[in-house]
């Protein structure tokens, strides 16, 4: 009970503080390790939650690869240093502002009155969650898996159509 | 970690030593990849600090630790000494996440007036039951150190370096994980343990349905996985950034890539993240593909455990996990040895002809292979004549 | 204010107050901050917000559709990201920068 609190607090610290420092530094690239190091405290809350293969699949997907494709884009484009990178106008930042506030008190309510929801339970074992997962996976929701392998090719051919420049170094003449 | 305060001490010493059998195997790499390059090219090699050459390791660390601290003057000082500290990382977690041994035994035994019960403690530093998926997400947070230290550094010549590293290692980290796909079917597992469980007796498998075993062969993963063996130690060396795909730091074109601006210690942080990922690699290898810990008509732990039948349970199973060890290290430093060897032998890929191997022919090559051993697999375990 | 016993009592509620804080975070960058690639990133973080919440909920429910439910969310935010930078880069290779008033100029 005890190490199960002072475990979900320093998470719970780690992934706020970082959150934090992530939309406020005005360098983009800071940001973008920040953020890396916000989806390895999501890890390991996600691993703390006995979720263990969802865990390393965030390590995986999200801080190594997602978030490197962030760094090195941004490095490409050498930003020095934003001048604004904040919205301009008192008005509209104000009226973002209290648009997140609300939508923040909304989610907490929501999430305060969500306790009566639903009866605790716990889950098998971690390798025994892994299997029976991808047994779900194959089985119930088979259908959206291959729908997603769809859109993932269309995604990769329309990335590389965006992408493919007609310029620079790979210019035809 | 533990129930008591000696199991959680002894977990906790262990996670170190792991670490420093990582960092102290860095110094007899140098000295043997030196030698060993003089060797296979005909020279002497570092020969005159002490017996063999063998002190200039010292002389080396004496010479890193004076070295002057230079820091870029407009870069990013932070990112700049982190870069050498995150080079590290990787390698240590995935390191202490491998089984190096079988687990050790130990019976309940008196100390300070009290009684310590029976423990039971792996030969690994920790154990997250899902084996591969974390080695895998650890190792593939290593681009950072390269892309922190192009981006801290503020110089032209480690930013290429860097972007050139980090898109070469997440290229390769996808023909990489295919690869191990095959490993994971094949023994129906994630956990290392398993997995060298599985290989420890003789090779045997079903044919169609029915049981074949050939008593002369170890069921050694290498035997039913050829190309995914060869595709993963090749995607290896392009993780651990070595010859020939060693293009971050190409001398000729790029100064010295992303550790252009690094010197004394902190380029030594580097080298050991480097050797750290080699020894890593040869483990995986070593687990996957080579039978981990066992050697099967000689040694395996039933083999080696009864060899020590005469002592007491616990040292019996001290030396059983000692001499399982010197096994697996001895496969170990086998590839390490095939690491340098390479380095020495092949030359540099263009960065083009490097992207086209990655691309073009490793991962194409590590679908089929994945694709190849899920429906073998399927043919061979129906019984099909019933 | 919540007594003691609550705050130690860790269950849902505790991870959902946690979604909701980060899932605002993501919200204030993306509506707050003018580069393309970090309002990219606060959309990274909404989505793993809501991630969190899943997990959360299928931890408590012991069922495990919201484990699928992060595999896909996850699939989805890796191909947004990667059109996303796609697009940023066009921007980039126009304008030398990545601010968000440029995307008007991508028609046609």
């Amino acid at each position: 009970m005890l190490w199960e609190a002072i475990g979900f607090y320093s998470l719970a610290l780690f992934l706020l503080f970082f959150g934090y420092k992530t939309i406020t530094v005005p360098n983009p690239i800071h940001a973008a390790l920040y953020l890396v190091l916000t989806m390895i405290g999501l890890a390991g809350t996600f691993y703390n939650l006995g979720a263990h293969f969802i865990a390393g699949v965030q390590l995986i997907v999200y801080a190594g690869a997602v978030m490197v494709l962030f760094v090195i884009v941004l490095m490409l484009f050498d930003l020095r240093a934003e001048i604004r990178s904040f919205t301009r106008g008192l008005f509209s930042g104000s009226l973002k502002v209290i648009s997140a506030a609300m939508l923040a008190g909304l989610a907490l309510g929501a999430a305060n009155s969500s306790v009566a929801i639903v009866e605790p339970q716990s889950l098998p074992a971690a390798v025994d969650t892994t299997r029976q997962l991808g047994h779900l996976l194959y089985t119930k929701y088979l259908y959206a898996f291959e729908a997603l392998g769809v859109l993932l090719l269309v995604v990769a051919v329309g990335v590389v159509a965006v992408s493919r420049s007609k310029g620079g170094t790979h210019a035809q003449h | 970690m533990g129930t008591d305060i000696f199991e959680i001490t002894v977990n906790f010493v262990k996670m170190v030593v792991i670490f420093l059998m990582m960092v102290q195997i860095v110094p007899l790499l140098v000295w043997v990849e030196r030698r060993g390059s003089a060797f296979i090219q005909n020279r002497f090699g570092p020969n005159r600090v002490g017996p063999l050459g063998l002190t200039q390791l010292l002389a080396d660390a004496v010479k890193f630790l004076t070295k002057e601290e230079f820091i870029p003057e407009r870069g990013y000082p932070f990112l700049f000494y982190a870069a050498p500290v995150v080079a590290m990382i990787p390698a240590t977690l995935a390191l202490n996440a491998l089984p190096l041994s079988v687990p050790i035994q130990v019976e309940a035994f008196e100390m300070f007036g009290q009684t310590w019960g029976p423990y039971t403690f792996l030969f690994q530093g920790y154990e997250f039951g899902i084996g591969i998926v974390f080695v895998l997400g650890v190792s593939s947070l290593a681009a950072y150190a390269l892309l922190l230290a192009g981006y801290g550094s503020n110089n032209k010549y480690s930013l290429f370096g860097a972007l050139r590293a980090s898109a070469q290692t997440i290229s390769y980290e996808l023909a990489m994980g295919l690869s191990i796909v095959g490993v994971i079917m094949l023994f129906n597992t994630f956990n290392f343990t398993e997995m060298i469980n599985a290989q420890s007796g003789p090779l045997s498998f079903s044919f169609l349905g029915k049981a074949v075993e050939i008593p002369a062969l170890p069921n050694w993963g290498i035997f039913y996985q050829p190309l995914g063996a060869l595709i993963l130690f090749a995607a290896m060396f392009a993780e651990a950034n070595r010859l020939p795909f060693d293009l971050p730091e190409a001398e000729g074109e790029l100064v010295a890539g992303y550790h252009t601006e690094y010197s004394g210690f902190k380029f030594n942080m580097f080298f050991i993240g480097e050797y750290g990922h080699m020894f890593v690699a040869s483990a995986l290898m070593v687990i996957f593909y080579f039978g981990g810990y066992t050697l099967y008509p000689w040694l395996t732990p039933e083999s080696v455990g009864a060899w020590f039948a005469g002592f007491s349970p616990t040292k019996a199973s001290v030396l059983t996990a000692l001499v399982l060890h010197v096994v697996f290290m001895a496969k170990v430093v086998l590839f390490l040895w095939i690491f340098i060897w390479v380095r020495w032998t092949l030359p540099r890929f263009r960065y083009d002809q490097l992207m086209d191997l990655g691309w073009r022919t490793m991962l194409p090559w590590a679908l089929a292979n994945t694709i190849i051993t899920a429906v073998v697999i399927l043919i061979m375990r129906t019984s099909w004549g019933s | 204010m919540p007594s003691i016993e609550t705050l130690m009592h860790i269950g849902l509620p505790h991870y959902m107050f946690l979604s909701a804080i980060l899932f605002s975070f993501g919200m204030i960058a993306v509506l707050m901050r003018r580069n393309v690639i970090v309002m990219l990133m606060g959309i990274e973080l909404m989505l793993n917000a809501v991630n969190l919440s899943f997990v959360a909920f299928a931890r408590e429910s012991g069922s495990l559709n919201g484990h699928i439910m992060v595999f896909f969310v996850m699939t989805i935010a890796a191909a947004e990201a990667g059109v996303g930078l796609a697009l940023a880069v066009a921007i980039y290779k126009k304008f030398h920068e990545v601010n968000i008033r440029f995307f008007e100029h991508l028609r046609g």
